[in-house]
């Protein structure tokens, strides 16, 4: 396999993948006709991404949830979900740094195991993208709809959380749409502020649950659902790690890539890994985990009114807030690069991957991005819209793991990565067999949703763009 | 290109260059942007690199836009680059798409290994120079550039040293100094003319003053509280000056 390295073939409008093949270093990239690409985010930039995509879901959404599912164990399940992303974002490291270009996940299939399984991944991840957003959308209104009660507006009866979300889902788009400078930037402080208000909570609430400041908690059983749920809440909080591949699909972006793409990806699933499993940790012991469930969305607000007082309440209102506006702001972005990468190689109509006369940005790509969001945020059932996205990103990480054996057993003469990962059968192996595996622990629902998805995807493909070739093109 | 370079000006004037000035000329080449003929006449006797950039929205990939625009950017920067070729220069293009100008331009200003860089603003006839001298500056590199460009003998140069008040800077000396250098490099003395002023707030006299000269020539200003708050001051006075400002690298 893997004689034809050129791509081809043609799409049913008679586009074909547009070959831009790229050389260069650390600080650009040179296209063929030589022009320069800048490389402008560096490794804080990198973190900020993965960091700023993760941890809006895991601690201001999830503790709640997965709490009143598996007691106390759902810190296990939260390690589960970073062991599982470990395997993973090693890699999609190693992979990453032999091909640095914009489109993450769906680059690396489409051209270790060939067309079908990267058009499939490429338009599920797509919705998969969609989906994240849309749940964090709706995790941003609850939060607003928990500031503006904690403000004293009367909302009860109203369908205000929805409201919200549908609201700031229209203003996000818009935002893109028009083009932003700086967004960047504040996006790099916004992570800072967060992390710094976390780090800060965290020491207070866990020195306090062990009895330094007052009377012990009293300590919980730490399974009173048994062992299964602990592994169905991992494939439910699974969407909290779902941020170190979005560092992947800027990867066209990154300076120095050989480098930073895999202290990037590896970093912040660590670093996001310890806060998830620490607030577990403190928010089981302050409330128990029967009473933090009926919290739902905003529990982590509870946590801190009973640890800090309402100063603490308003903090953690804030960085939800945050949280959810810089998550669903970077995955709107790798959704509209994820786009542009499969119409690039002609899977989508090409005029996905245009970009606006007037505000320079990829406009259609962007609405493809917007637009499907704000019908699942009008949806709105959190669970389900995590568990989808977990789904289809979980079906591109087995897959990615699969890419990498594939790519190191084919050995093409352009595949030199910078970052090689140690024992890669196993690490990968693992990773594939652990990423198929947390899906079958999701509800009946999104399995289903997901499997529509996965079909519907390889249906397009064999109508639309049946002949195109793509495996071992550069 | 190698034969062109017989007809730089150390050999077909008096001038004793030390080392051939090297510009760099960012054009915002999608914009729009682009160089007045007076302009170009004046720049021709450097080695001028022209960049054309185009700054793209952190939501655009630079490889899309690419894409799309390369062919474009590339007929608007020949077209610059013919109209240097025109006027005898000496010229080389790149094309970079960014979401970050001034990495980009601080990046190639370095692999060019270029004297200094233009900051574009609308010009008519090129008559009178200005130097305003602030502080540390590469003199030699100054005095390359400004003898150089004022070769044709038409043109004059005004240096001018600013001093703030209660500052260290010596201006008169840094001047004086100025003058010998540009004279060492042949430039006749009557092209030159020195004054030297106190200023409270240099940038705005130095952007003041611009309607009275036709091109401002100027030093980089090392870091600084001021320059991280508000950027360079060539670059401050650039957007209030309504002269081109040339700006001097810091070696």
């Amino acid at each position: 396999m893997g004689t034809n390295d050129e791509a081809g073939g043609q799409n049913r409008a008679g586009d074909e993948p547009e070959e831009a093949s790229t050389s260069g270093d650390g600080e650009t990239t040179v296209t063929e006709e030589g022009s320069e690409l800048e490389r402008s985010i560096g490794l804080t930039g990198g973190l900020s991404i993965g960091i700023g995509t993760m941890i809006g879901a895991g601690i201001f959404v999830f503790p709640g949830l997965a709490a009143g599912d598996a007691g106390p164990a759902a810190a296990a399940s939260f390690a589960i979900g970073a062991v599982i992303a470990l395997l993973v974002a090693l890699p999609a490291s190693e992979l990453a740094t032999a091909m640095p270009k914009s489109g993450g996940g769906y680059y690396y299939i489409s051209r270790a195991l060939g067309t079908l399984p990267g058009a499939v991944v490429g338009i599920s991840i797509w919705l998969g993208l969609v989906f994240a957003t849309a749940f964090y959308l709706v995790s941003f209104g609850s939060y607003a709809a928990a500031l503006l009660s904690e403000a004293g507006v009367d909302v009860a009866g109203l369908p205000i959380v929805g409201t919200l979300a549908l609201l700031f889902g229209v203003v996000l788009t818009v935002v893109n749409l028009v083009g932003t400078e700086n967004a960047a930037k504040l996006q790099n402080y916004v992570v800072g502020l967060l992390l710094t208000i976390l780090v800060v909570f965290l020491s207070y609430g866990g020195l306090d649950v062990l009895g330094v400041f007052g009377s012990e908690s009293t300590p919980e059983q730490f399974l009173p659902f048994g062992v299964m749920p602990v592994f169905t809440t991992a494939a439910l909080v699974f969407t909290s790690y779902l941020g170190f591949a979005q560092v992947a699909t800027v990867a066209g972006d990154i300076k120095d890539p050989g480098r930073n793409l895999p202290l990037a990806m590896v970093g912040s699933v660590l670093t996001v890994a310890v806060l998830y499993v620490a607030t577990i940790f403190v928010a089981t012991s302050a409330f128990g985990s029967g009473r933090l469930a009926t919290f739902g969305e905003t529990a982590m607000v509870e946590v801190a009114r009973a640890l800090v007082g309402d100063a603490g309440a308003m903090a953690i209102l804030l960085g939800g807030l945050l949280a959810t506006v810089s998550s669903a702001n970077a995955s709107v972005l790798s959704t509209s690069r994820a786009v542009f990468a499969v119409s690039k190689d002609a899977l989508l109509p090409t005029i996905a991957s245009r970009v606006n006369l007037q505000y320079g940005t990829p406009h259609i790509a962007l609405s493809m991005a917007g637009g499907p969001v704000l019908v699942l945020v009008a949806f709105g059932r959190v669970e389900v819209l995590a568990e989808v996205a977990s789904f289809l990103h979980l079906v591109m990480y087995g897959l990615m793991c699969v890419a990498l054996i594939a790519m190191r057993r084919d050995e093409p003469e352009w595949y030199d990565p910078d970052f090689q990962v140690p024992a890669h059968r196993a690490v990968a192996g693992t990773g594939a067999v652990a990423s198929f595996g947390l899906i079958a622990f999701m509800q009946r629902e999104s399995q289903i949703i997901g499997v529509a998805i996965m079909i519907a995807a390889a249906g397009w493909y064999k109508y639309y763009a049946g002949d195109v070739r793509l495996k071992g093109a550069l | 290109m190698a034969d062109e370079r017989s007809e730089t000006p150390m050999n077909t004037d008096s001038r004793t260059i030390r080392e051939p000035p090297r510009l760099l000329i960012p054009i915002e080449v999608l914009e729009g942007e682009s160089i007045s003929a007076s302009l170009v006449e004046f720049l021709a006797p450097a080695e001028v690199v022209l960049l054309g950039y185009h700054d793209l929205p952190e939501q655009t990939p630079t490889e899309q836009a690419s894409m799309q625009y390369e062919e474009k950017a590339r007929t608007a920067i020949d077209d610059i680059a013919d109209s240097f070729r025109g006027a005898g220069g000496n010229v080389e293009t790149r094309i970079a798409f960014t979401h970050d100008r001034d990495q980009t331009v601080d990046r190639v200003a370095a692999e060019e290994s270029v004297t200094g860089l233009l900051l574009p603003n609308p010009v008519g006839e090129i008559e009178e120079v200005i130097v305003p001298i602030r502080g540390a500056i590469d003199v030699d590199r100054l005095a390359d550039l400004v003898a150089t460009l004022l070769e044709d003998g038409s043109r004059r140069v005004t240096l001018w040293g600013l001093a703030e008040e209660g500052d260290e800077f010596d201006a008169e000396a840094a001047v004086e100094y100025t003058r010998n250098t540009l004279s060492e490099r042949g430039l006749p003395d009557d092209q030159v003319s020195t004054e030297v002023s106190v200023a409270e707030s240099p940038v705005w006299d130095i952007i003041e003053r611009s309607s009275e000269f036709d091109v401002i020539v100027m030093g980089e200003g090392g870091p600084g509280l001021l320059t991280s708050l508000f950027g360079d001051p060539s670059e401050r006075i650039a957007e209030g000056a309504v002269a081109p400002v040339l700006v001097v690298r810091n070696r």
